[in-house]
């Protein structure tokens, strides 16, 4: 290949995966009627792709896989739930000072000091940031698995059953 | 498009239908257990990467869009997670498998595609499984995420963007990428000399 602009190698996996657009299958198609040397790198590709037929199915998992799995989920899911109903059961007017006091405190630090990259990256985690106070603050973090379920508060909601 | 039998069960569970979660993961869990596997080698840990996703999933089932696939949600979800879980770091050090190691062991036999493989078959298919590992775990990590999706998933290039939140043209040169680093990491397999 001494112009490699005028050859399709970049083409050739799609081409092979049925993935090219009409004209552009027929033009890598007109190409490969009369490049040896691209013809020998589709071939090459498509051994290799026929050649992933011969892998083994993935073992199985070890057996009770479902039950560990609904065990794990009887013991977490409530938890995570239960942190929730704490938060939203709680009166929640006088937090909106303290999330605004929060975030004025974070967006001032990250202003006056914008070269600095660790005042850049709490800025960018504001809102997880502000989570963290709000729920700090409730006395409610006990264990580090309070700290996953604050990390994941915008995947849960309220009233869920 | 056909109805997504499993977007009717997600539907069922933002209802409050927990059955509906129970199906879902009976019917996706032991596939996503096998596909966290393609990321970090290891059965247990894969086992519990599955558990984290659909965990993941009991808890935001609300942000499920029913005009999405099941499956592109749950590939989004587990796509990240591995990643994540890549980007510990503990993983890159990690060596290739030894082959008289436990995970080098021969598969369970009842997992080995059709019934009739022989112990030779079964043992070039583990061959071959070492060293499409070793190959995957070489690649930088969107190009492994995109070569997972499609080569062993079989979602096509769109699917395949949606999972990763990219373009289609992004993902063409992922998979291309990615493919022509396997073929030449495989050519001891698929050339003409490849050991019978």
């Amino acid at each position: 290949m001494t112009n490699r602009d005028s050859h399709v190698a970049d083409d050739l996996t799609a081409l092979l995966d049925g993935a090219l657009p009409g004209q552009r299958r027929a033009e890598v198609e007109a190409h490969l009627a009369g490049c040896a040397g691209c013809r020998a790198e589709r071939d090459r590709i498509a051994r290799a792709l026929a050649s992933l037929a011969a892998l083994p199915a993935p073992a199985p998992p070890p057996p009770g896989f479902e039950q560990r799995f609904f065990a794990r989920l009887a013991r977490e899911a409530p938890r995570r739930r239960s942190l929730l109903d704490r938060l939203v059961d709680r009166p929640l007017r006088w937090l909106v000072p303290a999330t605004a006091v929060a975030a004025l405190l974070v967006a001032g630090i990250s202003f006056r000091h914008a070269d600095d990259r660790a005042d850049l990256e709490m800025a960018r985690h504001l809102d997880l940031l502000e989570s963290y106070v709000e729920v700090a603050s409730l006395d409610l973090v006990e264990t580090p698995e309070d700290v996953d379920v604050v990390s994941h508060l915008d995947e849960l909601k309220a009233g869920r059953p | 498009m056909a109805p997504d039998p499993d977007a009717a069960l997600m539907v069922a569970f933002q209802g409050g239908d927990e059955a509906a979660f129970r199906t879902l993961f009976e019917r996706h869990g032991r596939a996503t257990m096998a596909f966290c596997n393609r990321f970090v080698r290891n059965g247990a840990r894969a086992e519990e990467l599955a558990q984290d996703v659909f965990l993941k999933l009991h808890g935001s089932a609300d942000r499920y869009q029913p005009s999405a696939r099941f499956t592109t949600f749950l590939y989004r979800i587990a796509t990240n997670h591995c990643l994540n879980e890549l980007r510990r770091g503990e993983y890159q050090a990690r060596p290739e498998i030894d082959p008289e190691s436990e995970e080098g062991a021969p598969l369970d036999p009842d997992a080995l595609p059709g019934t009739s493989a022989t112990p030779e078959e079964a043992a070039r298919g583990n061959a071959l499984a070492r060293d499409v590992e070793a190959m995957l775990a070489r690649l930088p990590e969107s190009q492994r995420a995109a070569f997972v999706l499609a080569r062993f998933e079989g979602l096509p290039y769109e699917e395949i963007a949606q999972v990763l939140g990219t373009t289609v043209p992004s993902v063409k040169s992922l998979v291309h990428r990615a493919t022509v680093s396997a073929a030449r990491a495989l050519e001891p397999w698929s050339g003409e000399g490849a050991a019978s």
